[in-house]
């Protein structure tokens, strides 16, 4: 069969959410609108210390309080291995399972009850009496134990210290970030009920498949007996990627109660139970050529990281193989402090270490006297440094050029201080950016039924991103079907399974699996459909059938052919379905680096320093991701991204208080996120080609958001004031 | 000792009996199952529980269930009764003005409320007085835009347009 032609209407261009209704309706289902039947309210205890022991836990008054059903300590707690390592690295340690405390915020007990009011109210009335530790906060303390490289993820090639000592420009300084928080609005929750010996999850999560592994590991169970729903999610920016110890709570409540429980975090839990972006320390040294070229680059981070937990964070890899370099030296260090565990959010890693590496970029390029995106232009990798192999794909040079010329960057004049409106200075600054690709194993399956539509699914998740509509998209363009004869369906743990929607992969990995899918599923149509007695189309060889508007027909003759439904009702069959496997391309095979998507940042910041104003005026990010299945959403991810890096330039710390290690400021009151009022004008264009590596040509959106919008922020205030901001995130006091 | 309120919620008679300290926010969501309204912070900083109480936008979480005794609530899901869609909701669709969807029923009854204010008079204006319900998806210049658009509408259409 030929391929169908896309109808332009269906890709690139921006069709609405496929789920938009439910959405502005406020009926979409997310996990906190989940009820039962007798569902009982669990409400968690956490230590107000950072470090010791519990010495003593008294429950009585609690579980004598109205409508209490169970109280839960370490000391009734089911005993519980740690869960499986995922294919983003280690669980988090199973919570109750000792009287050992690592950080503030701890669960320490949970209180199950009627309702919440009555579980909340219980909940206080837990006395905790604790021996109290020295607790180590601070990434500088030698107290913490640092822990040197310890994912192997160091990367050496050539010799660094030889080339900065003969290079003829050198530059080097350090950098850090705060500690940033998901703060996603939707309070996450778990609704466990168990029926016998199975155990049905609605859960916060971007993994529907990983929870289902998971919690049926820790409890022992064959994965079939744990269903797990997550259709929506109120955000979860990486957050969602974890099963966090509530989730583990919930099931063990509603175990012990025999009843289904709800566990909703508060808003001070969502700071301490979810994981949060780490505090880094960074350096960067780097040696040039009077020419610009890069001759040596240095990049190591130490990074927070909580006392029993593990949590990947890999800030110096987007160093390997950004620029053409032949030495370079990255490495991740990490010091264990007591936090409570950090995980994924936006970007991990390349969050920060874009910061540090893009900011000294810039550095070195006034300490030539370069254009920085001129001396980016001049370190453009050619290969993958990391395989050796030529990029699949690669529009980093169209991203700069398409940016600089819709920005204005010839506007900008090289000289520090110089350009001015009234009171405002003026800065423009540039970032860079190379992600890192990521595709893996995933399935999905189609059905087509006699009614002539589709149903295809996955266990993936949609966590606003668009999956369902992009995969609806495809589908429907695949299967040549209107996109309201497609429904696209997800987040259930038994549907195929299905990878994480995070890092930048889903749409990637599920995109190849949905057109496997549908690919052998026209295949099987048109077997049947040149079969037996009646067929339009007996005679017909693949080549001469294509599928358009629900039917089969010749292609040279659009009037001789069948509908599905036709084709189904003439076999005597209700439907027809076809399994899709999606699997990352093979380099060695390909003979071509598996290209990770590109970005440009530009920023345009004002500055009143007599009133104490910063201004990011314009931001603008250019983005290489292959094809883009649906503009309209690919664009709001983008914006949304860039949002979320003017929040860890100028607003976001999770700030940990040094005598206690209590988050200060564990609210939105005190935790400040961008308010529409902070958003100026935030523009996004598209460069580059499908991608050839895969059947979809995609190479994934959503992280090209964030990281470098600090950069570009940070390095436009220098060029607008003088002032190299070296920590975020930049407060305007460090302007003066 | 049970309170009992009478009040109108969507434009239908409702009761509610309380043990005092429930907010609004808890009641339309356990009592009443309109779980349209969404809880974000509970603590009267992130607009997701936004309703209107006779006409005006408030905090669901900061207003207790027993204040409202007679008086007049509406929620996302009385906007648009019988399966219609009102305006502000037709144009987050069509200008993308969601990702996740959790602050949007909060963001739409903000919008709802903030045009009939008159606050929507520039780009500015919505921004400013849109600052109170927070995106952590960041669909900010959508959000104004798909408000610029009804209040365009509305100018164009005149009061009677239905917003
Ligand atoms: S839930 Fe009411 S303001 Fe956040
Ligand atoms: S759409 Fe996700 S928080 Fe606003």
């Amino acid at each position: 069969m030929t391929e169908t032609k896309p109808a332009p209407t269906l890709l690139g261009a921006g069709v609405d959410r496929v789920d938009g209704l439910s959405k502005v309706r406020g009926e979409a289902p997310f996990p906190s609108d989940v009820t039962y039947p007798r569902l009982a309210h669990a409400a968690l205890v956490r230590s107000t210390i950072a470090a010791g022991r519990i010495s003593r836990i008294t429950t009585r008054a609690a579980e004598e309080a109205p409508g209490v059903l169970a109280v839960i300590t370490h000391q009734n707690m089911p005993r519980l291995e740690r869960g499986p390592a995922t294919l983003i690295g280690p669980s988090p340690v199973s919570p109750l399972q000792d009287d050992q405390v690592f950080h503030h915020g701890q669960y320490v007990a949970v209180v199950v009850a009627e309702s919440l009011q009555q579980a909340s109210a219980a909940a206080e009335l837990v006395d905790v009496e604790y021996e109290v530790a020295a607790g180590v906060f601070d990434l500088d303390d030698p107290r913490g134990e640092l822990r040197v490289d310890p994912w192997g993820s160091g990367a050496r090639r050539g010799d660094v210290e030889g080339a900065l000592a003969s290079a003829e420009v050198t530059f080097e300084a350090s950098y850090s970030t705060a500690a940033n928080t998901n703060n996603p609005i939707g309070l996450f929750t778990t609704v466990a009920a168990w029926e016998g010996d199975t155990l049905t999850l609605h859960d916060s999560t971007q993994w529907t498949a990983n929870v289902r592994t998971t919690i049926a590991a820790l409890f022992g169970l064959p994965e079939e007996s744990v269903r797990v729903h997550a259709p929506f999610l109120g955000g979860g920016f990486g957050a969602g990627l974890r099963v966090w110890p509530h989730a583990v709570i919930a099931a063990v409540a509603a175990q012990v109660t025999g009843r289904p429980v709800k566990l909703e975090l508060t808003r001070p839990q969502m700071f301490t139970g979810i994981g949060y972006r780490p505090a880094t320390e960074q350096t960067v040294r780097l040696g040039a050529l009077r020419t610009g070229q890069l001759v040596a680059l240095q990049h190591h981070a130490t990074i927070a990281i909580g006392i029993v937990d593990e949590n990947p964070e890999p800030v110096t890899l987007i160093s390997q193989s950004a620029y053409a370099c032949p030495n370079v030296d990255v490495r991740d260090d990490e010091r264990r402090l007591n936090i409570p565990p950090p995980g994924p959010l936006r970007a991990p890693g390349a969050a920060q270490g874009t910061f540090a590496l893009e900011s000294a970029l810039d550095e070195l390029s006034y300490k030539l006297g370069m254009d920085p995106l001129e001396l980016r232009l001049r370190n453009y990798a050619e290969v993958d440094a990391h395989s050796g192999l030529p990029w699949s794909s690669n529009a980093l040079r169209d991203c700069y050029a398409v940016g600089a010329e819709r920005f204005g960057w010839a506007q900008r004049n090289p000289e520090v201080g110089s350009m001015r409106e009234d009171s405002w200075q003026i800065g423009y600054g540039v970032a860079s950016l190379s992600y890192h690709w990521w595709q893996v194993r995933c399935e999905a399956r189609a059905t087509i039924g006699r009614d002539g539509t589709a149903f295809v699914r996955s266990a993936a998740n949609d966590i606003g991103t668009g999956t369902r509509t992009v995969m609806t998209q495809l589908s429907a363009e695949l299967l040549g079907l209107g996109l309201s004869d497609v429904r696209f369906d997800l987040g259930d743990s038994t549907m195929p399974w299905s990878p994480a929607a995070g890092g930048s992969g889903l749409t990637t990995s599920l995109g190849v699996a949905v057109d496997d899918a549908c690919r052998s599923l026209r295949g099987k149509f048109l077997e049947l459909a040149v079969q037996g007695p009646g067929s339009p189309l007996a005679g017909c060889s693949s080549d001469d059938v294509v599928v358009s508007g629900g039917r089969l027909h010749r292609k040279d003759d659009p009037g001789v052919g069948e509908s599905y439904a036709e084709v189904l009702a003439r076999h005597g069959l209700d439907e027809l379905s076809a399994d899709g496997l999606g699997a990352p391309p093979d380099p060695a095979q390909t003979g071509l680096a598996l290209s990770p998507p590109f970005a440009a940042k530009f920023a345009e910041v004002r500055i009143d320093a007599d009133l104490g104003i910063l201004r990011v005026a314009r931001l603008l990010t250019v983005v290489d991701a292959g094809r883009i299945l649906n503009e309209k959403l690919a664009r709001s991810q983008i914006v949304g991204g860039t949002i979320g890096g003017i929040g860890q330039a100028l607003f976001e710390e999770t700030s940990f208080d040094p005598g206690t290690g209590r988050i200060a400021n564990a609210t939105f009151g005190d935790y400040l996120i961008p308010v529409s009022a902070d958003v100026g004008d935030v523009d996004v264009a598209f460069v580059g080609q499908p991608d050839p590596l895969t059947p979809v040509g995609t190479k994934g959106v959503g992280e090209l958001g964030l990281p470098g919008t600090a950069a570009a922020i940070a390095n436009a205030v220098y060029h607008a004031t003088g002032r190299r901001l070296r920590s975020l995130p930049i407060a305007i006091e460090q302007l003066y | 000792m049970k309170i009992v309120v009478a009040l109108r919620v969507n434009e239908a008679a409702a009761r509610l009996s309380l043990d005092g300290p429930e907010t609004l926010l808890d009641a339309l969501r356990d009592q009443m199952g309109l779980e349209g309204t969404k809880k974000g912070c509970d603590q009267g900083a992130c607009g997701a529980c936004t309703v209107l109480l006779d006409g005006k936008r408030v905090l669901s979480c900061l207003t207790l269930a027993a204040q409202c005794d007679g008086h007049e609530v509406t929620t996302v899901e009385g906007l648009a009764p019988d399966g219609g869609v009102h305006p502000v909701q037709a144009a987050f669709i069509r200008h993308d003005a969601f990702q996740c969807g959790y602050c949007t029923p909060g963001q739409i009854m903000s919008a709802v409320a903030l045009l009939d204010e008159g606050r929507a008079g520039s780009d500015e204006e919505i921004r400013e007085f849109m600052s109170g319900n927070l995106c952590r998806c960041a669909a900010y210049p959508n959000i104004v835009a798909a408000i610029r658009d009804v209040a365009g509408e509305v100018a164009s259409h005149g009061a009677d347009s239905g917003v």
